[in-house]
């Protein structure tokens, strides 16, 4: 097999990958800036650089040439080559800063002539913490500067649209932005002004940034040229915890980090899957965390006064009781995990209910072919899979005609929704699991039991692809439990749990509760043993027991998700 | 001591043939009564010349791109991949001119531009080429609209376009007005600036034969290299390769500015001792003044000091051999009394402005560059800047996407290094305490 030697380390390759990204695949650290396994690569930062020899060819055997050693004679380029084009051949010997002396010196010209125009604002500068420039600056650049000049000025905290913010004088000039608009979304909303050290990025004339998926160049820019307008200067990113977890705006399950600070989202940011949304997020779904943060329904509530959990359960279990046999409805939700709304079809079940139907909540001509869809709940192809239908309207017929007593909501809105209106509500005893104090349905509610939202409560959801994939609790509600302090998303190992985590404090703590704690409660209560150590279990008698979701352990998703169908699960 | 003759034979009767004294030859009814399109007939009618055979003679001629690099033009044109009829492949011809000092094909395109036309055409035939464009310097305004009139002329007469002559060649030829950067003439930033895209070079490879103009092969030569073209099939490449210095051969424009006498484009054959260009050709340094430096092929070769001038040729094996390079024959001719720092400010100022911007080297280091230069001549520089000059030079080069910031980084490089007493002269006397020689040690 074909071998190349990287700082006096052997590897083998297939084919004729970049160097760059066989040493990123590789976990060989190369510095660099504007390569993007992504997009082409325009070899600009020149932060790549490395010495590249290959061995010298015999013209007639075309065979290498042997030194008295019987080792390849290797003939280097007389310059050194930017990683990021190079093409790795047979017997490539590559020297990086590991190794050679010329190429460390190199890495810390283009530092220092990086950082002689570059305003040095990190102590107000968003991407201080996490900036590649910043690090690299600390771990391979020049101590301190021979630039003695008064730096470039140019245009600062200009809107290039609703969501993005420029510093021109930050800008580094890879391009990233420049051609994530060109190749990636095709957009074509940025480019390149002006010439040489006045460089920055800008909108045509006339054109507003308004690109739907504006914000990834925030997350690409490797300084902090592009900020968030929506999140600058509110946090800090080591004040932040981070969690990997997946959007709920839209069925396609996008992948994502939420950021958390005193136990409130600060952002969303795309987390890397190619299977699904591979390095990007829409707009939309990185400014839909408000509803996490705001409006939240706190402690639970009997005929619209405010109760203990205890007697919340009780008062649900004894309005069930009380119901005739088959007259308690139940509405699941796309909104909700498989694992809650499998619980509640194991009730539903068990109190002689038909199977929960759920509400199909799509926008049509809100899909975009790429990562937003028609669809706006995360769930429904998890919820079919359980064997639960969208509802269309048998609900409110049976309702309408007085076969119904109780009807248990599960993490939905059917007012909000249309299906059904306050006055055919009117006659019935409403157990509501609602995230938000803006559920229309709340004021029919007689027992409220606030539920975890997506950044609370561990549990999966089945894109509309079919690949399930399991969330994570961001953030700390009140009454945490086992489950969720193992699960939930850690700030700094080594301040977790001091009184210096940001992210461990009490502020903005959510009286609500997971569906798989609240279920099982109220089943209990009907003398319906639910006894899971936790959604993994839950999880996995799924798995065994529905034939759609056979295989789907939380061990089979890991980080980046499973196609059900990959193992084993029925289509 | 022998008299120092140079390569360039009996030039004092060189007849010209890229800029021949006729009259009003920019006019195709004067081109095609001396001669014109006579070559591009004879390879489309004469069996004789297949497309190869065009090529040969042209490497035979020795002929060297003219645009600064000095590259055998046959041997570019032999890069071409083989022909696929479902692949296009493309000629640019290089008039965008820019650099300091070099002001020689603008004297084509002003007086002989069917010379230009012909040699596109020619070599649009050797390399079976769908078409060919000319970029021409936006700043050339005049000469472009009066080249597109003569473009539609030559279309007419059916010089361009389908079936030339009857031969069952087509070729198309457009002119394209440049976008005002010196950059975009740098082959790679060319094509992308036709394309209609930011002018920004290319990361080669791929290379233009393999990769060019909207992804297709194509070639790139400069205006003077492709107007050399027709003579050559006229009168053979050996008459070509038996002109000026033997390797480097056939006429050249020369253009000399800066104190001589009579600045000006000439022509003459390679091989020319600088001597007889600036005492003779050019009437001798203005006012009798005594000649200081000399930078032989536009701004970004490595300037002379005049007692390095001595016996060297205007070819780049003399050249070379002297420290510096043939470039474009842009000479730029500096007396005794010349700021040597000045200058080098102007030089400095220039690349600074007209770097694209996209390598961080020459982005940054350009304007620096410019900084410290200027301080020096401002009288505020410190001895220590000339080190740093250097150390930034050695930061530039050999490490970015195109040639110009080795282009900006050498005049600085090789000015201080040939004419360090004057810039250490300028730096702040009070770091320098009286008395003390100047050492390594003290500087
Ligand atoms: C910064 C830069 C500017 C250049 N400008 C010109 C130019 O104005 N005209 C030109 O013919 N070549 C220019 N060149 C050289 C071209 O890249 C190319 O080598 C040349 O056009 C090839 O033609 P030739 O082989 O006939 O010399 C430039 C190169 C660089 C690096
Ligand atoms: S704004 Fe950021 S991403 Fe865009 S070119 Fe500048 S440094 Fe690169
Ligand atoms: S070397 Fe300078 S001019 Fe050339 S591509 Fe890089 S930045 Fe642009
Ligand atoms: S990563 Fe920027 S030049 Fe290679």
């Amino acid at each position: 097999m074909a071998t190349v030697t990287i700082d006096g380390q052997t590897f083998e390759f297939e084919g004729r990958p970049r160097l760059l990204q066989f040493c990123l695949e590789n976990g060989i650290e190369v510095p660099h800036f504007c390569y993007h396994p992504a997009m082409s690569a325009p070899a600009n930062c020149r932060q790549c650089l490395v010495e590249v020899g290959t061995p010298e060819m015999d013209r007639e055997t075309r065979k290498p040439r042997l030194d008295d050693d019987g080792n390849p004679i290797i003939r280097y380029f007389p310059k050194l080559q930017t990683s990021c084009t190079m093409e790795i051949t047979d017997g490539m010997v590559v020297k990086s800063h590991r190794s050679s002396e010329t190429v460390e010196r190199a890495q810390k010209d283009t530092l220092e002539m990086l950082l002689i125009n570059h305003p040095l604002d990190c102590p107000i500068c968003d991407q201080a913490g996490h900036c590649p420039l910043q690090i690299q600056a600390y771990k391979y650049g020049p101590e301190g500067s021979r630039f003695e000049f008064e730096k470039v000025n140019k245009p600062k905290q200009i809107p290039l649209g609703p969501e993005v913010m420029l510093d021109g004088e930050r800008c580094i000039n890879c391009t990233r932005c420049v051609r994530f608009t060109n190749e990636i979304s095709k957009s074509h909303q940025l480019t390149i002004i002006e010439r040489g050290v006045r460089n920055y990025p800008m909108t045509p004339p006339g054109i507003t940034f308004d690109d739907p998926y504006s914000m990834n160049v925030i997350d690409i820019c490797p300084v902090g040229a592009l900020t968030s307008r929506d999140s600058r200067f509110k946090a800090r990113i080591w004040e932040m915890s981070k969690t990997p977890s997946i959007t709920t705006g839209g069925a396609n399950g996008n992948n994502c980090y939420y950021w958390v600070k005193d136990n409130q989202i600060m952002k969303v940011t795309p987390r890397d899957n190619p299977e699904v949304n591979e390095y990007w997020l829409p707009d939309a779904e990185r400014l839909d965390y408000k509803r996490f943060n705001e409006d939240r329904l706190q402690g639970p509530a009997v005929g619209g006064v405010a109760s203990s959990w205890e007697a919340a359960y009780d008062a649900a279990a004894s309005l069930m009781k009380e119901a005739g046999k088959g007259r308690v409805a139940f509405l699941g939700s796309a909104y909700a995990t498989v694992e809650d709304n499998y619980l509640l079809t194991r009730l539903a079940d068990a109190l002689g209910s038909s199977t929960p139907t759920f509400i199909p909540h799509v926008e049509n001509g809100r899909g975009d072919d790429w990562l937003m869809t028609d669809d706006r709940t995360p769930n429904r192809d998890g919820c079919e899979r359980l064997g639960m239908s969208p509802e269309t309207g048998a609900l409110a017929t049976r309702i309408e005609n007085g076969e119904v007593d109780v009807l248990y909501v599960l993490e939905d809105d059917p007012v909000a929704a249309g299906i059904l209106t306050a006055e055919q509500l009117a006659g019935v005893k409403v157990i509501l699991h609602a995230y938000n104090t803006t559920n229309e349905t709340l004021p029919a509610a007689t027992v409220s039991l606030p539920a975890a939202t997506v950044v609370e409560t561990v549990g999966t959801f089945v894109n509309q692809k079919g690949h399930a994939q399991r969330v994570r609790p961001a953030k700390s509600i009140k009454g945490m439990n086992r489950t969720l302090m193992m699960e939930v998303g850690k700030s700094r190992a080594d301040l977790h749990g001091t009184p210096f985590d940001r992210w461990h404090n009490e502020s903005n703590l959510v009286d609500c509760q997971p569906g798989w704690v609240s279920l099982p409660a109220v089943a209990k209560r009907l003398g319906q043993g639910m006894d899971y150590r936790g959604p993994k279990y839950i999880m996995r008698e799924i798995a065994e027991s529905v034939s759609a979701f056979s295989g789907a352990t939380y061990d089979a998703m890991g980080d980046q998700g499973v196609r059900l169908e990959d193992v084993g699960a029925a289509v | 001591m022998e008299p120092k003759t140079g390569k360039a034979g009996d030039w004092r009767n060189y007849e010209r043939v890229l800029l021949p004294k006729v009259k009003d030859l920019h006019l195709l009814e004067v081109y095609e009564a001396n001669g014109g399109y006579k070559a591009l007939r004879e390879i489309l009618t004469n069996d004789k010349w297949d497309p190869t055979a065009v090529t040969n003679e042209v490497k035979k001629s020795g002929l060297k791109g003219r645009g600064g690099a000095g590259f055998p033009t046959g041997l570019k044109w032999s890069f071409m991949p083989p022909i696929n009829p479902d692949i296009p492949r493309y000629l640019c011809c290089n008039g965008d001119e820019s650099e300091p000092g070099t002001f020689k094909d603008r004297q084509l395109l002003e007086y002989n531009p069917h010379a230009v036309f012909e040699g596109m055409l020619i070599a649009s035939y050797a390399m079976s080429l769908a078409g060919s464009y000319l970029y021409i310097r936006g700043e050339y305004a005049d000469w472009i609209t009066h080249m597109e009139g003569e473009l539609k002329k030559a279309y007419a007469k059916g010089y361009i376009g389908k079936d030339i002559m009857g031969s069952g060649f087509s070729t198309e030829l457009y002119i394209h007005k440049g976008a005002g950067a010196y950059i975009c003439g740098e082959e790679s930033s060319l094509m992308n600036s036709l394309e209609g895209k930011r002018a920004y070079p290319r990361v080669k490879p791929p290379f233009p034969a393999q990769k060019g103009i909207w992804g297709y092969p194509t070639t790139i030569n400069n205006v003077e290299t492709l107007a050399a073209v027709p003579e050559i099939i006229n009168r053979g490449g050996e008459w070509f390769a038996g002109i000026g210095a033997p390797t480097h051969a056939g006429p050249v424009l020369y253009g000399i500015s800066g104190h001589v006498n009579r600045p000006g484009v000439y022509e003459y054959p390679t091989g020319m001792l600088i001597s007889d260009l600036i005492y003779e050709v050019a009437g001798g340094i203005r006012g009798g003044k005594k000649l200081k430096a000399l930078v032989p092929g536009g701004s970004s070769t490595p300037v002379l000091r005049a007692d390095m001038i001595d016996g060297v040729t205007m070819d780049a094996d003399s050249l070379r051999e002297a420290g510096s390079m043939m470039g474009t024959s842009g000479m730029l001719v500096m007396d005794e009394d010349t700021d040597m720092v000045s200058f080098l400010r102007r030089i400095t100022h220039f690349y600074h402005h007209e770097s694209c911007g996209q390598c961080t080297p020459c982005r940054e280091g350009t304007g620096w560059l410019e900084n410290i230069v200027t301080r020096i001549d401002e009288g505020e520089g410190n001895l220590r800047d000339l080190d740093l000059l250097i150390d930034l030079c050695s930061e530039m080069e050999g490490r970015t996407v195109c040639a110009l910031a080795d282009a900006a980084a050498w005049p600085v490089r090789y000015t201080i290094d040939r004419f360090r007493d004057e810039f250490e002269a300028k730096c702040k006397a009070s770091l320098v305490p009286s008395g003390v020689e100047l050492t390594e040690a003290t500087a």
